[in-house]
């Protein structure tokens, strides 16, 4: 019996210690970045140095000659889902961020938004004596007196991501995530007048998604036609199409199916294309999984929503950067990097193409 | 007389029960009532459909489980093999190897793992727990490296429209139902009639007194590993085919690995070996199947979900330990 139970116990622990990070929840918003936006967001500096630079092999060079300055510059990014695939496009913008200017970047921080470990690689990079950390504030508190202290060791921090309101960093570089919950909820309304609509979610409670439902709640309650439903649907994706699957079968009357993760919006758009209930149900979510894309652009569902994590990545980088280069005159600015809800027209170039602002391609430019 | 007409009726339950399955049948059979009577649209014939998916890839992993199970041993790496051999699958199509002989080498890279799992356990003498752990991380690695972390799209499927391919590996409404009976009938029968079967037991239940009846021991514990891996792996394929996607996203090949042994567990083998059957796994695997679809039916709510999860099974092992209690005549509580 006792070898039962510590078996049990083993296993039980393995599964917890990977809960967090799981989360389906995580992929959310992969993005993708089209040129246009690269120049307009990333400001005029960014055209001048590409024009300067001629080449990416002579950009180190490019960028010192413009800004005077000779070190290479080494950043910190903390993350909390390190390996989760949504920030594939942010790892890239950071990369090619820090290629244009000669830096280098480290990608740290917890795989399972684990506040402890994120807040030790924070105060290992103000050891290491780093240039600028980006963190992904994902705590309301637990980062304020880390983010202190690097500050007092004059290593800037900046937020992206995730941010808190009683933080000192430097500057924001991301979206509200409650805010994105709340338009989807208008969206949803103006799809889906009245009845019952169900909200999928793939592990309630994670940071990076139970705002965004939460939003949506708080919109929805304030349509009286409109009665809420919210579901989990856990973490790995062929089990959370099961689950959409299920709550369509035991529950015909529903008007609209949406999703605030990235597993669950495909899910969502896989089950109403299986039970051909394209048009009867209305369904949407958040990202750009490449079946989401499809069965998008074929109408299966209406929305998707892309908040372009490329640029959490190369924004970071290049404000830590003229923040040094500047010597603290410069650099420092929010930015909000949008909530662009795609239909089943915009989303066509995305179906179309790889990339690293997607995240689909590791290889330079758009193919 | 009502009094031997009863007598009769025990007898008939007794020689049921003494089936080593019999009490987790009968849970599993209160369990399927209960959300009949109580989630409208439960018995339907389209939500049998929807049920499948929910056991059947859990039936398959226990089924392996099971083996390496009954050596008193545990295989922790299987949601990691889930987890890699649909990339790896992924990679050999990118290569050019064509579908299905794509598969059969993905499944071969997935036996090869379970080789070097069972060269650490049987041969180097590393505990199973720490070797499987070791190899769950070092997968989980490979996997995000190979993959650099992003999804893609199970070669050979496609969104809207199911082709042969993929009717027969996991995409047809049935072909994961059939993939899984087919293997537990097949891998019962190993274990009930074939020496492998038996050498499994023996090895499980007293490994001293094998090794010194002549059985080889390593020999049966590598391919107990090398089974389990290859259904595992298989899984991995399935379900990448029936979701069309695969994502590199370890957290939820962990969820899979803990659903995967609960199902043997649940079944009745025993996790200090020497006991257990395939049958079980599966018995065990569409208990939590039911389970779960039941609670998404009735209609859960997010934040209830595992506190309702939890304490079914809390309340259904209770009654399956009553009941075999029953079973093996030690009185009725």
């Amino acid at each position: 019996m006792s070898d039962t139970d510590q078996a049990n116990e083993a296993v039980e622990k393995l599964d917890f210690f990977d809960r967090g990070s799981e989360d389906g929840p995580g992929f959310d918003r992969r993005a993708f970045l089209r040129r246009t936006a690269l120049t307009g967001v990333a400001a005029g500096s960014v055209s001048t140095l590409l024009a300067a630079c001629g080449s990416s092999a002579s950009s180190s060079s490019g960028a010192s000659s413009i800004f005077a300055s000779n070190k290479s510059f080494k950043f910190t990014f903390v993350n909390h889902v390190t390996t989760n695939p949504f920030f594939v496009p942010t790892q890239y913008g950071a990369a090619d961020a820090c290629k244009l200017l000669g830096c280098s970047y480290q990608w740290a921080g917890s795989q399972s938004s684990n506040v402890g470990e994120m807040v030790n690689a924070v105060n290992s990079a103000v050891s290491a004596g780093v240039d600028g950390i980006a963190v992904s504030l994902v705590d309301e508190t637990a980062f304020n007196s880390p983010v202190q202290a690097a500050l007092s060791a004059k290593i800037p921090v900046v937020a992206y991501n995730a941010d808190a309101k009683t933080n000192p960093r430097l500057a924001y570089i991301g979206q509200d995530l409650f805010v994105s919950g709340e338009k989807m909820g208008e969206h949803i309304a103006s799809l889906v007048p009245s009845g019952d609509v169900a909200l999928f979610i793939a592990t309630p409670g994670s940071l990076n998604i139970q705002p965004r439902i939460e939003g949506a709640l708080k919109t929805l309650k304030g349509k009286p036609g409109i009665t809420t439903h919210v579901i989990a649907t856990g973490a790995a994706v062929p089990a959370e199409l099961s689950v959409v699957d299920s709550y369509i079968t035991g529950h015909p009357n529903t008007k609209g199916m949406f999703a605030v993760d990235a597993g669950s919006t495909q899910s969502v758009a896989q089950t109403i294309q299986k039970h051909g209930l394209k048009g009867k149900v209305k369904g949407g979510g958040y990202d750009l999984l490449e079946i989401t894309e499809q069965l998008l652009a074929s109408g299966e569902i209406q929305f998707t929503i892309d908040q372009q994590p490329y640029l959490q990545g190369f924004l970071p980088i290049l404000e830590l950067y003229l923040y040094q280069a500047s010597k603290t005159l410069s650099g420092i600015a929010d930015v909000n990097t949008g909530l662009k809800f795609l239909t089943e027209e915009t989303v066509k170039p995305y179906n179309a193409t790889k990339s690293r602002y997607e995240g689909t391609a590791t290889a330079a430019g758009v193919s | 007389m009502g009094r031997t007409l009863g007598g009769r009726a025990l007898k008939l339950v007794r020689g049921f029960l003494t089936l080593r399955e019999g009490s987790i049948i009968v849970v599993a059979i209160v369990t399927t009532a209960y959300f009949s009577a109580n989630a409208t649209n439960f018995a339907t014939v389209s939500n049998f459909k929807t049920l499948l998916p929910y056991f059947a890839p859990l039936a398959i992993l226990g089924a392996g489980e099971v083996f390496v199970m009954i050596n008193g041993e545990i295989d922790l790496s299987i949601g990691a093999v889930y987890l890699l051999t649909p990339f790896v699958f992924y990679e050999l199509n990118k290569a050019g190897v064509p579908l299905v002989a794509g598969v059969i080498l993905s499944l071969l890279v997935a036996m090869a793992v379970g080789a070097i799992n069972g060269f650490f356990v049987a041969v180097i003498g590393i505990s199973s727990f720490v070797t499987t752990l070791g190899m769950l991380f070092t997968l989980d690695g490979l996997t995000l490296i190979v993959s650099h972390t992003a999804p893609v799209a199970t070669p050979g499927t496609s969104a809207l429209h199911v082709n042969t391919f993929a009717q027969v590996f996991g995409g047809g409404t049935y072909s994961e139902l059939i993939w899984a009976v087919g293997i537990v009938v097949v891998l019962q029968g190993v274990l009930t009639f074939t020496r492998w079967g038996v050498y499994t037991v023996a090895v499980g239940g007293n490994r001293l007194g094998a090794a010194e009846a002549g059985i080889r021991v390593r020999f049966v514990l590598i391919r107990n590993f090398v089974l389990c891996a290859a259904c595992a792996g298989l899984v991995g394929i399935l379900e990448a085919v029936r979701a069309v996607t695969a994502t590199p996203d370890p957290s939820g090949s962990n969820e899979i690995l803990f659903q995967g042994i609960a199902a043997a567990v649940i079944g009745g083998t025993l996790l200090r070996g020497g006991s257990g059957t395939v049958v079980g796994a599966l018995i065990g695997a569409l208990f939590l199947g039911v389970l779960h679809d039941g609670l998404i039916i009735q209609g859960v709510s997010a934040n209830y979900l595992n506190l309702y999860l939890g304490l079914a099974i809390l309340i259904a092992m209770s009654v399956n330990v009553y009941v075999q209690r029953v079973r093996t005549g030690s009185g009725l509580g």
